[in-house]
C-alpha cells in the first residue's frame, strides 16, 4: 500500500519528519518497506501553452514547437518527440537550466534546430508509467507557473507491507486511523454528503455472502480525463489514470478501503440487480476481456437477464462505463472474505478489490464510500446524484459482527511482561476505537470497531495493547527452564558419523534434494519417486530417491572447475513412496516405529536419514610428484564400516555389515557390493560404470557409497547404548600365525573370517586379512586369502603346540564351509 | 717357518708399526675389520709367533711375551680409538644424509570440512542447549495438517498461499514443509509442558533460485511452553542468542508483525555497526507468543500455559556472520567454498 504523505496528513494530525514517521510506523505494526520521493529533483519546469508546431524539417518523428515563455509571454522554440498535443494545450516546459529527475536541461541543437529545453512526460517526472507522450495539463492552468507548485513532485510516498489480518491498512484512512491510535492523536474522515431522497434501481439480495449492498445513481455524467490532482494521487499510489469515473472508484477505494464498481446504468437490463450465489455453469466476460466460467459458490451480480459482475473480484465487460456513458450506477458491497478468496484463488485473479474483500472490508464502510464516490463524480464530471439505496443482509455473520472479548488485564500484563494496569490498558484500547467496559475487577469487555476484524480473542487484545504501548518497553528476561538441555544420544551419534566421514577426508555437501528423470538410485533401488505437484523445474520434478545423484552432480561441478580430486559426503533424507522396498528394509531392520504419519494416521512418504559418499581423482593435490594417492572404494568402505562400528550397539557382532557382490545399473559390474544388515540391504558401494562416468563427463574412477542411518539411529535407546565393558590387557606375549584359505569367489570373505574365528576360539585376540592371491594353479574363480591371527592367553605363554591346535581347528572349520586351508 | 728368537722380537716391533699404520689407514669399519683379521686373526704372522712360544727358553719366552703384550696393548688401543672414530663419522654422515628440508610443505592428508550451514546450525544449537533446550526433528515431506492446520493456518488463510508451498503429488495433503514449525506441533502432540525445544532442519518454498532466494533453506525453530512464560522471556532469549552469535554489544528490537501461529507476533532486528559509523538494524527472525489456538489444538490448555516460539533462518545467519552474499553458494559444494570455512 502506497501512502502519499499529503494524503495521509489530510486524514490524521501528524507533523513528524517523514523518516521519524516511518520509524514510528515500523515499530508499531505498519511495516514501512520504502519511502520514495517520485519527482524529487524537479526544478525550473514551467507551464506553457503550445502556440504553434510544425514537422521537423530533417526528422520524421520530431516536431518543432513554439510555446509561451516566461510568465506566459513571448515565445520559445524547442524540439519535441511526442505527438499527443496540439495548439492550445498546456504542457510542462523544462527550460534550459531546469532539471527533472536525473537530468539537467541545456540549450542544444537537434538535427539542425536549436531546442530551448524540452517538454516533459509524466514518466520523466516520475508521475507514473505513462509514456505515450508528454504531460498535458488542463487548458485553464496558469501559464509560467512552477510545476512543483501545481503537482506533488518530490513528495514522500510511504509504502507499507500489509499483514494478512489487517485489511484495514489497505486504505489511507485505515492507516491514518491506526497512526492516530499509535500517536494518540486525532483522525478526520472525509466529508460525506447526504443521500438523495430518491432510490436507485431495484436490488434483490439473495445470498448470505453479501451483508450490505449500497448503490448511488449519477446522471448527466461526462466521461472525461481526471483533473491533475486526482490523476497524480493515483499515480503516486501506482494506479494508472483511465477516466474520471474509473479514477474516482479507485481513488475512493484507496482512500477508504472500500472497493467500488461503476456500471453504465443504461446498459443494465431492467434496470434491476440480483445479488446471488452462482450454481455453476454460467459464463461472464470480465473487464479484462476474459471469459470466466463460474462454479457453485461464486458470488455474482445479475441484471434483469444475465450476470454482469463477478462480485468482489471483477466487473463485467458488457456493462462497463465507456466514453459514451452518461448515467452511472455506483455500487459498494461488503462480501464474505472466504468466498471471495475462493473465487479469486480458483481463477488466479487477484484484483485490488478482491485483495481487500478477502482481507475483510469494514462492514459499515460501504454506504459512506459510495456516497463519497457519487459526490466526487458529481463534482468532477458535471453530473447529478439522483438516487441512493442500501440493501442489507438478513443476519450478520460472525466475520462481520463485532464480538465483545473479555480480558483479564492482569493476565495480559503478565503475558507481555508490561506493568500496565486495567485503566492503562483500557486507555490504549480506546485509542484503537474499541469500546471498553469494566465488567469485573481487573476484567475488561472490549468491543472492536467495525473496521478491526482481527480483534476477536484475548490474545489479539494483548497484542493490541503491546503494539500501541510499544514493543520496546518489553523487558528482557529469561525463562526458568527446568530441564537439562542437550542432544539426545541418537543426535550425538549422528554427529559422530559426520566426524568420521570428515576425518576420512570427505567434505560435507548440502544439495537441493530435487531430481529429474534418470537420477542415480543407490540403496535398495526402485523406480518409485516422491513426485512434486508443482515443481520449480523439469529437472527438479521429484524428491531424491538417493543421495548419490546430488553428490555426483557436485563432483561434476568440481571437475568442471578443474579440481584434481574431490571427496564429498552428504547427510540427509532420501525420499521414496509409501510402499517402496526401502520401507521393507526399514521394517526388517528396525524394532519399533520409524514411519512418519499424518495426525490422521495416514503414512507419509518414506524418508529415512542416510549418509552418502562420492569421490573422484587425487586424494591430495595437486601435490608432490612422488604422491599418487587416489580415492578408491577402500576409502568409502572405511568410512561406512567405522560409522557402523561407532553407531551400532557396542560389541554386538550381529550389527556388522555384510558385503555381497551385486550388479547395479550405472555401476561397475565387478566392483559393486550391497551392504547387508540382518540379511537386508541397508547400503551400497561401488565404482561408477565406465559408460556412466563417460555420460556424466567424469574422469574415472569415481567411487560412491550410501548407507541408511535410520536402522542404526533408531536402535539407540533413549539413554544411549549401555557403556561397553572394559577389557583385560593380557601381559603374556602374543603369538602371530598366518593361514591361507582357498575358496571359490562365491564364498564371501566374511564366511572365511568367521571360520577362522571359530577355529581360533578363545585364544584369538585380533584377526586381519593381508593378502589375496590368484593363479592358474588355483583355478578360475578361486582365490587364496591370507589371514593373520594374533593369539594370546591371559594365563600362560603360548607354545607351538597351541599354534598347531589352532591351525588344525581352522582347517576343520574351513572344510565345513567348503574352503581349504593351504598348508 | 721359524724365525730366530731375536729376529722374532724385532719382527713383532716391526709388525706393531705396520699394524698401527694400517689401522690409521683404514677408512671405514669393514677395512678396519680387515686389518684386525690380517694382524691378529688365526692365520696371521702374530698367531704364528704366539704359537712358537712353547719352543722357547724361559728367557726368550719372557722377552717375546713382553713384545707380544706390547703389540696387543698398542693394537687394541689404536683399534678401539679408530673404531670409535669411524663409527662417529658414519653416524655423522648418516645424519647429514638424512637431512630434511622441513621448510617445504608436507605431503598432506586429505582434509574433510563440515558444511558452513552445519557449522552455523551447531553454533546456534549450542546457544540454546546452553540455555536448557533439547533438540527435536521431523520429516521434510510433511502432512499439511502439521505444517498448516495445527499451526492455525486454515486451508484458505492468505498466509497459506503466501508461503509458496510445494505439494507432493499422489497424496491428499502432503507438502514439503514450509518451515520447521510442524516439528513443534509434533512435539506438543506427544509431550506435556514444560517444553523447551529447538527444531533444526531443511525447509522448502516454491521460490526461483537467485542470489537471495532458494527453494531449499534451513531453519532453527524454538518453542518454550510453561506456566509463566512471558514476552519478556522471548525478548531475553533472543537477545542472548543475538549476542552469542553476533557479538556481546548487540541490541535487538521487536517490531509488531503477524504470523498465524503466534499472537502477539514480532519481527526481530539485530543492531549492526557498519563501515563509516553506519548504524542500523538487520531483520534476522520472526517470533511471538504461541497462539492460544495452536496450544488448544495440541491439547495444551491455553488458560494454564503460555509459550513463545521463534524461527531463525540458518542461511541468513550464515550470510550475515560470514559475509556470504549469494545463497546459492551453500548448495553448490564447490570444494573451494567447503575448504574455506
Amino acid at each position: 500500500m502506497k501512502l502519499p504523505l499529503s494524503w495521509l496528513r489530510s486524514l490524521v494530525d501528524v507533523d513528524l519528519p517523514v523518516a521519524e514517521l516511518a520509524d514510528v510506523m515500523s515499530l508499531h505494526g505498519l511495516e514501512v518497506e520504502e519511502v520514495a520521493t517520485p519527482g524529487a529533483g524537479t526544478a525550473g519546469v514551467r507551464t506553457a501553452r503550445v502556440l504553434d508546431w510544425s514537422a521537423h524539417p530533417d526528422a520524421d518523428k520530431l516536431r518543432v514547437v513554439e510555446v509561451t515563455g516566461d510568465g506566459g509571454d513571448g515565445s520559445i522554440e524547442l524540439v519535441c518527440g511526442a505527438s499527443n498535443f496540439d495548439v492550445g494545450d498546456v504542457v510542462a516546459h523544462a527550460v534550459p537550466g531546469a532539471s527533472i529527475p536525473g537530468m539537467t536541461m541545456e540549450k542544444r541543437k537537434i538535427r539542425g534546430v536549436v531546442s530551448h529545453g524540452m517538454l516533459a512526460s509524466a514518466r520523466e517526472l516520475q508521475l507514473g508509467d505513462d509514456h505515450d507522450g508528454i504531460l498535458r495539463l488542463p487548458r485553464d492552468t496558469p501559464l509560467g507557473a512552477e510545476l512543483t507548485e501545481l503537482l506533488p513532485l518530490g513528495e514522500p510516498v510511504i509504502e507499507i507491507a500489509v499483514q494478512p489480518d489487517r485489511g484495514d491498512h489497505l486504505s489511507v484512512l485505515g492507516v491514518a486511523r491506526d497512526l492516530a491510535a499509535i500517536l494518540d492523536t486525532r483522525w478526520n474522515a472525509p466529508e460525506i454528503p447526504t443521500a438523495p431522497t430518491a432510490s436507485t434501481i431495484p436490488v434483490d439480495l439473495r445470498t448470505d455472502g453479501c451483508v450490505r449492498f449500497a448503490t448511488w445513481s449519477v446522471d448527466d455524467v461526462t466521461v472525461q480525463p481526471s483533473p491533475p490532482w486526482l490523476a497524480q494521487r493515483l499515480a503516486q499510489c501506482g494506479v494508472r489514470s483511465i477516466d474520471v469515473v474509473v479514477d474516482i472508484t479507485n481513488y475512493v477505494m484507496l482512500e477508504l478501503g472500500q472497493p467500488l464498481h461503476a456500471f453504465d446504468l443504461d446498459r443494465l437490463r431492467g434496470p434491476s440487480l440480483v445479488v446471488r450465489g452462482s450454481q455453476g455453469g454460467e459464463r461472464l466476460t470480465t473487464l479484462d476481456d476474459q471469459v470466466r466460467e463460474l462454479v457453485d459458490g461464486d458470488l455474482v451480480i445479475d441484471d434483469a437477464e444475465r450476470p454482469v459482475s463477478l462480485a468482489g473480484v471483477m466487473g463485467g465487460l458488457d456493462t462497463e462505463v465507456t466514453p459514451a456513458t452518461t448515467r452511472v450506477l455506483l455500487e459498494a458491497a461488503v462480501w464474505d472474505p472466504a468466498r471471495i478468496r475462493r473465487t479469486s484463488r480458483r481463477l488466479g485473479l487477484e484484483s485490488e478489490a478482491s485483495k481487500r474483500f478477502e482481507r475483510r472490508v469494514d462492514p459499515q464502510g460501504a454506504d459512506r464510500a459510495v456516497a463519497r464516490a457519487a459526490d466526487l463524480l458529481a463534482r468532477l464530471s458535471g453530473g447529478t446524484a439522483t438516487g441512493s439505496d442500501v440493501v442489507a443482509g438478513g443476519s450478520t455473520p460472525a466475520w462481520a459482527a463485532p464480538t465483545p472479548v473479555t480480558v483479564d488485564t492482569a493476565r495480559v500484563g503478565r503475558l507481555l511482561s508490561l506493568d500496565l494496569d486495567t485503566a492503562a490498558q483500557a486507555a490504549l484500547l480506546v485509542r484503537s476505537g474499541c469500546e471498553v467496559e469494566s465488567v469485573a475487577h481487573g476484567h475488561l469487555e472490549v468491543t472492536a470497531p467495525s473496521w478491526r476484524g482481527d480483534l476477536t480473542r484475548p490474545a489479539d487484545i494483548a497484542e493490541e495493547v503491546a503494539r500501541l504501548h510499544g514493543y520496546d518497553a518489553i523487558p528482557a528476561t529469561l525463562p526458568a527452564i527446568t530441564q537439562v538441555g542437550g542432544l539426545t544420544p541418537q543426535q550425538r551419534l549422528e554427529r559422530e558419523a559426520r566426524s568420521i566421514a570428515l576425518a576420512g577426508g570427505f567434505s560435507e555437501s548440502v544439495s537441493r534434494p530435487f531430481v529429474g528423470g534418470g537420477a542415480m538410485v543407490g540403496v535398495a533401488p526402485s523406480n518409485g519417486r516422491v513426485v512434486l505437484s508443482n515443481p520449480l523445474a523439469k529437472d527438479a520434478s521429484a524428491m531424491r530417491p538417493s543421495l548419490l545423484e546430488g553428490l555426483l552432480q557436485a563432483i561434476r561441478r568440481n571437475v568442471g572447475q578443474g579440481r584434481p580430486g574431490v571427496a564429498l559426503v552428504e547427510f540427509g533424507r532420501l525420499f521414496r513412496p509409501v510402499d517402496d522396498p526401502v520401507g521393507d528394509v526399514l521394517d526388517a531392520t528396525i524394532d519399533g516405529v520409524w514411519r512418519w504419519r499424518s495426525p490422521d494416521g495416514a503414512p507419509l512418504p518414506v524418508q529415512p536419514r542416510a549418509i552418502g559418499l562420492a569421490a573422484q581423482g587425487l586424494r591430495v593435490g595437486p601435490g608432490w610428484l612422488d604422491q599418487d594417492d587416489r580415492w578408491t572404494l577402500d576409502h568409502v568402505l572405511g568410512v561406512l564400516d567405522e560409522v557402523v562400528d561407532r553407531l551400532a550397539p557396542p560389541g554386538d557382532a550381529a550389527w556388522r555389515l555384510q558385503r555381497v557382490a551385486v550388479e547395479r545399473e550405472g555401476l561397475h559390474p565387478g566392483r559393486t557390493a550391497a551392504l547387508h544388515l540382518f540379511g537386508h540391504e541397508v547400503g551400497l558401494v561401488g565404482q561408477l560404470h565406465p559408460s556412466e562416468a563417460d555420460d556424466r563427463d567424469l574422469p574415472e574412477p569415481v567411487v560412491v557409497g550410501e548407507l541408511l542411518l535410520e536402522p542404526l539411529l533408531l536402535a539407540v535407546p533413549e539413554g544411549g547404548h549401555p557403556p561397553i565393558g572394559s577389557i583385560s590387557l593380557v601381559r603374556h606375549p602374543a603369538m602371530n600365525i598366518d593361514v591361507a584359505l582357498l575358496a571359490d569367489d562365491q564364498l564371501p570373505y566374511a564366511s572365511l573370517e568367521a571360520a577362522v574365528r571359530r577355529g581360533a576360539g578363545e585364544l584369538l585376540d585380533e584377526v586381519w586379512c593381508f593378502d589375496e592371491y590368484r593363479s592358474e594353479q588355483l583355478g578360475e574363480g578361486r582365490r587364496s586369502v591370507a589371514i593373520r591371527l594374533r593369539l594370546q592367553d591371559p594365563e600362560r605363554q603360548l607354545t607351538d603346540d597351541d599354534a598347531e591346535a589352532v591351525i588344525n581347528a581352522i582347517a576343520e572349520q574351513a572344510d565345513a564351509i567348503g574352503a581349504t586351508l593351504r598348508r | 717357518m721359524t724365525d730366530a728368537p731375536e729376529d722374532a722380537v724385532a719382527r713383532i716391533v716391526e709388525l706393531k708399526a705396520e699394524a698401527l699404520a694400517a689401522i690409521a689407514a683404514a677408512d671405514d669399519t669393514p677395512a678396519l675389520n680387515d686389518v684386525r683379521v690380517r694382524f691378529t686373526g688365526k692365520r696371521s704372522v702374530l698367531a704364528d709367533l704366539q704359537k712358537g712360544m712353547r719352543d722357547l727358553t724361559p728367557d726368550e719366552r719372557k722377552e717375546r711375551g713382553q713384545a707380544l703384550n706390547s703389540f696387543r696393548a698398542a693394537f687394541d688401543a689404536a683399534y678401539q680409538a679408530r673404531e670409535e672414530q669411524l663409527a662417529g663419522a658414519a653416524l655423522a654422515a648418516r645424519l647429514e644424509a638424512e637431512r630434511l628440508d622441513l621448510t617445504l610443505p608436507p605431503r598432506h592428508r586429505p582434509r574433510g570440512r563440515p558444511n558452513l550451514l552445519t557449522q552455523v546450525e551447531h553454533e546456534m544449537l549450542e546457544v540454546f542447549i546452553g540455555m536448557g533446550y533439547r533438540v527435536a526433528e521431523g520429516p521434510e515431506a510433511e502432512a499439511g495438517l502439521f505444517n498448516f492446520d495445527l499451526l492455525n493456518i486454515e486451508s484458505d488463510h492468505p498466509a497459506r498461499q503466501e508461503m509458496d508451498t510445494i505439494y507432493v503429488a499422489g497424496f491428499d495433503d502432503v507438502v514439503l514443509r514450509t518451515h520447521t514449525s510442524p516439528v513443534q506441533a509434533r512435539v506438543m502432540a506427544v509431550q506435556d509442558p514444560p517444553i523447551a525445544v529447538v527444531c533444526p532442519g531443511r525447509t522448502y518454498r516454491a521460490d526461483a533460485v537467485d542470489a537471495t532466494h532458494s527453494p531449499v533453506f534451513s531453519q532453527v525453530e524454538g518453542l518454550v511452553i510453561g506456566e509463566d512464560i512471558t514476552m519478556g522471556d522471548l525478548r531475553g532469549t533472543l537477545l542472548a542468542f543475538s549476542r552469542a552469535l553476533f557479538g556481546a554489544d548487540r541490541q535487538i528490537r521487536l517490531r509488531p508483525s503477524h504470523f498465524p501461529f503466534t499472537e502477539p507476533s514480532a519481527e526481530v532486528d539485530v543492531s549492526f555497526d557498519g563501515p563509516g559509523g553506519n548504524h542500523g538494524w538487520l531483520e534476522i527472525l520472526g517470533a511471538g507468543m504461541v497462539d492460544p489456538n495452536v496450544l488448544s489444538m495440541s491439547g495444551i490448555e491455553p488458560e494454564r500455559y503460555a509459550g513463545f516460539a521463534f524461527g531463525i533462518g540458518i542461511e541468513r545467519v550464515a550470510m550475515l556472520r560470514y559475509g556470504v552474499t549469494d545463497i546459492r553458494e551453500f548448495f553448490e559444494a564447490d570444494a573451494r567454498f567447503l575448504a574455506h570455512f
